[in-house]
This record gives C-alpha cells, structure tokens and sequence, in this order.
C-alpha cells in the first residue's frame, strides 16, 4: 500500500507541475501587457512625462523584464509560500481571494455532488432494471440531454419558467448559507451536469452484477427483489461509479463558473469569470492552478480508495 | 462491385480477404442507414441538425435584417410582423442574429473537431504503434491537459493566444496587403479554434489508441498478419474501417460539445466579439435583464438548448446504428 501511494503521487506531482509549466507559458507567450493594462485605469489621473518611467518602474517590481526561467522559478517559490501574486483589476490578494470564496463553493458543489448521487444512482438502477424499454431510454436521453445544455443556457431557461412563467419562487440571490430555499436551483443546476456520467456507471456496472451467479443463486434462494438489488446488486455496482468523481468535480468547477454571476453568488467560479472578464492573469492563473488540484486530488483519492473497494485491484 | 471481382481474380489470399471486407463494409453502412432510420429521436436529431447546416449556410441569405441593423424606434422590442423574434436591447432584430449566430457555432464546431481529429489521430496512431514509451509517453501528455477543466483551459488558451493572433495577421497585411487579413473578425474564430482544439483532441487519441489496441487482438487481423499482409495495409484495409464507427459517434458528439465550449467562451467574453453574432454573447449581453425581457435571453438559449439535443440524439442515434452489437452500452 505504501509503494502504491508513493506511485500515485508520483505521477501526481509531475502532472502538476506540468500544469504549471503550462499556465505560466501560457501567460508569458501573450505580449499582452498587464502593466499597460493597469495604465489605463489610471488614465488621465498620471503625469504624461513621468508616465513611461512609471510603467517601467511597475515592470520591474513585477520582475515582467527577467527572463522566462527566471520568472518561472521565482513564481514557482512564491507559490510554494502561498503566494497567487495581486491581481491587476483592484489589487487584491488572489489567494485571498479564492480562499475567501471557496469554502461557499465547495459547499455548493458538495450539495450538487450528493444530489447527483441521489438522484443518479437510483435513475441508473431503474433503467438497468428496466434495460431497453421507454423507461430506460427516456431516463438515459434525458439525463444526457441536460448535461449537453450548459449552465447559461439551463439556467435562465429555468429562472424564466419558475419565477416568470409558474411564478413558484422568488427571484434566488445572493448567499446566506447552504440551508436556505434559495440555493435549491442553483444546486440542482450544479448536479445536473455530471448527473448523466453517474446515471450511464450506474446502468452499466447493475447490468454487469445482475449476470453475475451469485445473483442468480439469490433469485432462486427466493428473495425479494428489493433485497437482492440492495445486497447483492448495489454493493457491488457501486464500486465503479466511486471512479466518476473527477468527472463531478470537474462538472462542478466548471458549473459555478457561470452559475455565480447569475445567482449573485460570492464563489470561486464569480471569482473566475471576473477574471477572464477582466484578462486579470493572476486571478486566472490561480483557479485554473486551484481547479488542476482540485481535480487531480480528486482523482488521487479516487485511486487510493479502490482498492479498498474492490480487493481484486491487485496493489503493485 | 468492378474494383473487388479485380481484386479477387488477384490472387494472393490477403488481397482476397480485403476485398470480401470491402463489400461486406458497404452492406453494413446500408444496414447502419436503416438502423438509423428506424430511430425516431435520431430522426429529430437530423432534422434539427440539417436545418442548423441550412442555417448556417444560408442563413445571411434568408436573414431579414443585417446582424449589426439597428431599427432604433423598435428596441427591445417583444416579437411582432416585422421582427419574428423581436429585438434587443440596441434595436437589432433578433431572429437575424440568431440566424447568423448558426453560422459562428457550426463553422467554430466543423473546424475545431477536423483540427482535434486530426491531432488526436496522429496522436493516437502514435501511441497505438510506436511502443511503449511512446504509449507511456503520449499518455502522461493527455492525463496532463485532461486534468485541467478543459473549459479552463481552452479560455486561458484563447487570452493569451488572441494578441499575438492579432499581431501576426496585422503584420501579414502590411507586407501582403492581402485584404483577408484586414478584417480581423475571424480572427476571433480562429482564437477560438486554438483553445478548443487543444482541449478536445485527447479524446480522439484516447479513442483511436483504444481502437488499435482492441481490433489488434481480432482474429481476422491475426489472419491477415498470418498470410503476410503488410502492416499498413492492414491498418488501412482492415483497422480503418473497423474503427470508423466510434470515431463518427465522436465526431458527432464533440461536434455539440465543440459548440457549447464556443458559446461558452463568448459568454465569457473571450470568444466572438460583439457585434458579431454568437449564441453564447448574445445569451451574456442579455442575461442581466431576464427577468423583465425574457425573450432576449430565452431565444439564443432554447436555439442552442434544441441544436445541441439534436446532435446529441443525431449521435445516439449513431452509436445505435454503426455498433449495433453493444447497444445502449457505454
């Protein structure tokens, strides 16, 4: 088991740092300048004689002459301490920033995550049960219909059916906490896009346990459907849909970008289209960084509770 | 029917047994048009998507008004004769924008998935044939861009990309003078291009190296290896076509999703640039009013909501049609 952990993260490590080496480039190939940028909201208020010296003086602070190394291992160590840089519209903290605004994100998403789970795992089952009939493909269709149609589109599709056409709830804004009516359709939103990913695991892994002997021993023991499905079934189908979850944090991560701004949430994804908004490049540089952990956390879990799941995963 | 009896008086038993694929190949697609046909839901997904071809075909040719024609005694207008769709919040008549709004998505989600396809096929062929390291190493590339929300990364691609974009069709325009490269607004697809086929093309690899893979171990390509058939031969005779299956599924699948990530990327402003018309940038200059002009929201957003379906149901459809064995399986 030890061996396996030291494997998975070095294959973790790596990725990330490949990331990173991605993100920066990226940012370091656009000519685009952020000090210049920075100029133009203090437009008119600056000393036109004085302005070039300024800007030059402003591009080293930000060490923006170095060179490409230069500045990648300098950023890299003032990550390590933490450190996301000050982003260019409003001169904020961006670890602050995201640190301020995660804990009411993750919140969502945990909320869409175990709606998701709710709902996808007994939808799968049905339409496992239920294989090739109308159930079966209204249930898969459906699912997948909504996972193709983004959040934008989802969204005020929804707010204009709900609130203007059925008049069944007030406008949703704003954050007060998870347990609140309002964040009802802002999670439902969240949890239908990586609802279909359960929904198709589920149907799969059911169908595959349900030729298996030791259901059809149950059968002729007699029992109960109910009870072969819950003992037999579920238990052992469950062990594949655990590997969906990278997909569900990813559909999450990518679900607040836009569900934020539209319910007037203070999250990580308003932080995020604020930024790509702003072409604010430390705000975008530190989520995508903090998505890429996100994600790839996700995932190393994933691979070191297998195991503990399903004991025929042989651990090298 | 000519090409194969050649074949077949050609003598060797490898060229024999091509030419038997080959017309067996040909029945099969027939047989996969009629199992489409039987579909109804694939049948409303082609006809959602042809009238999305139509559209963005023809669609400056049946548009009433321009997409940047502003009738400024009409703005915002709920939908009436003269706008079918009404107008928005500047006076442009929306049914026209949406109209060439087809036009941006299909011609964003033709070529971003003929770019992916052919790096994910070059790719994927690679780590198919080039051994282990080349497996291992083009692995670790895809688990690289894949743990990045592609999204993400196909956003933080496009800004930083868009500059230098600019600049060198700038710089080609004062040397050549060539009048393509003064408008710049397709410049804004091509940024867009860039992200999105960067983010899409693992996918492909992943397929056609699994496709390789799996077809390996068929019998019928150890029988061709067996009676000395060439290696490429056997990838274009035998592997090819035996592959085009689940690549078509895809094609059709990352075609919606090529169009959402567009829309996507206009909605958050780094895609197409207004005036031009996009589903997603119209769907963003309109979401703040929602709720006293839905129209203006809801249009865009039921047209990409109904095109991207149809795909999807076009695709499964598909899936159905050309892997008749593993129905409904994932």
């Amino acid at each position: 088991m030890f061996f396996y952990t030291i494997k998975r993260l070095a294959i973790a490590v790596p990725t990330f740092i490949a990331v990173l080496l991605i993100t920066f480039t990226l940012t370091v190939i656009s000519p685009f300048d952020p000090v210049a940028m920075m100029m133009t909201q203090f437009e008119g208020t600056l000393d036109t004689l004085a302005k070039e010296e300024v800007i030059e003086r402003i591009r080293d602070q930000y060490g923006l002459n170095d060179s490409y190394w230069v500045q990648f291992t300098r950023w890299l160590g003032r990550l390590m301490q933490g450190d996301l840089g000050i982003s260019i519209n409003g001169q904020r903290n961006v670890l602050r920033m995201i640190v301020k605004t995660f804990p009411i994100s993750f919140q969502l998403g945990l909320a869409g995550a175990v709606v998701t789970t709710i709902l996808g795992i007994p939808l799968g089952c049905i339409a496992a049960l239920r294989q090739n009939t109308w159930l079966d493909y209204t249930i898969v269709g459906g699912t997948l219909g909504f996972r193709t149609v983004p959040v934008f589109v989802l969204a005020p599709l929804l707010l204009v059916l709900f609130v203007l056409v059925l008049d069944i709830m007030r406008v949703p804004r704003g954050w007060d906490g998870l347990f609140q009516s309002k964040v009802i359709l802002p999670v439902f939103i969240l949890a239908l896009g990586p609802l279909p990913v359960v929904v198709r695991q589920t149907r799969a892994a059911v169908l595959e346990v349900f030729s298996m002997d030791y259901v059809r021993t149950a059968k002729m023991k007699g029992l109960h459907m109910w009870r072969i499905i819950l003992r037999h079934i579920l238990r052992n189908a469950l062990i594949p849909v655990v590997t969906t979850l990278g997909f569900i944090a990813e559909g999450l991560i990518v679900g607040s970008i836009f569900l934020d701004s539209i319910f007037a949430i203070p999250g990580f994804g308003g932080v995020a289209e604020a930024g790509f908004r702003g072409f604010d490049y430390p705000v975008i540089m530190g989520v995508t960084m903090v998505s890429a952990v996100m994600i790839i956390l996700t995932n190393l879990i994933v691979d070191l509770i297998y195991p503990f799941l399903d004991p025929r995963i042989k651990i090298e | 029917m000519s090409e194969s009896t050649e074949k077949l008086s050609n003598g060797s038993l490898g060229e024999q047994l091509a030419g038997e694929s080959a017309l067996r190949t040909r029945s099969l697609w027939k047989d996969a048009v009629g199992r489409l046909l039987r579909n109804r839901l694939s049948i409303i997904g082609l006809i959602i998507t042809l009238f999305l071809l139509i559209s963005a075909l023809f669609g400056p040719y049946i548009a009433p008004y321009s997409y940047t024609e502003q009738d400024l005694l009409n703005v915002a207008k709920m939908p009436s004769p003269d706008h079918w769709l009404g107008t928005d919040e500047i006076g442009r008549d929306l049914f026209s924008r949406v109209l060439w709004g087809a036009r941006t998505a299909t011609l964003v989600a033709i070529f971003t998935t003929f770019i992916s396809v052919i790096i994910g096929v070059i790719i994927g062929a690679i780590a198919g044939y080039g051994g282990a390291l080349a497996d291992n190493i083009t692995g670790r590339i895809i688990d690289i861009v894949m743990s990045v929300p592609g999204l993400l990364l196909a956003a933080l691609i496009a800004v930083s990309i868009k500059e230098p974009v600019v600049t060198w069709a700038e710089n080609i325009y004062d040397a050549s003078g060539f009048p393509l490269f003064a408008d710049t607004t397709w410049l804004d697809l091509l940024v867009v291009f860039g992200g999105l086929a960067f983010v899409s093309w693992p996918g492909y690899a992943r397929l056609i190296r699994g496709q390789i893979f799996s077809l390996r171990e068929e019998q019928y390509i150890e029988a061709a290896k067996s009676v000395g058939v060439s290696e490429l031969k056997i990838a274009l005779r035998h592997l090819l076509p035996n592959a085009i299956g689940p690549v078509i599924v895809t094609l059709t699948f990352s075609f919606s999703s090529a169009m959402v990530l567009e829309s996507s990327l206009s909605y958050l402003g780094i895609g197409v640039q207004p005036p031009q018309a996009s589903w997603g940038n119209m769907i963003a200059s309109n979401i703040g009013s929602w709720s006293y002009r839905p129209w203006l929201v809801a249009v865009p957003a039921l047209t990409l909501a109904i095109v991207t379906l149809g795909i999807n149901f076009l695709g499964d459809g598909l899936n159905d049609a050309l892997n008749p064995r593993s129905k409904r399986s994932i």
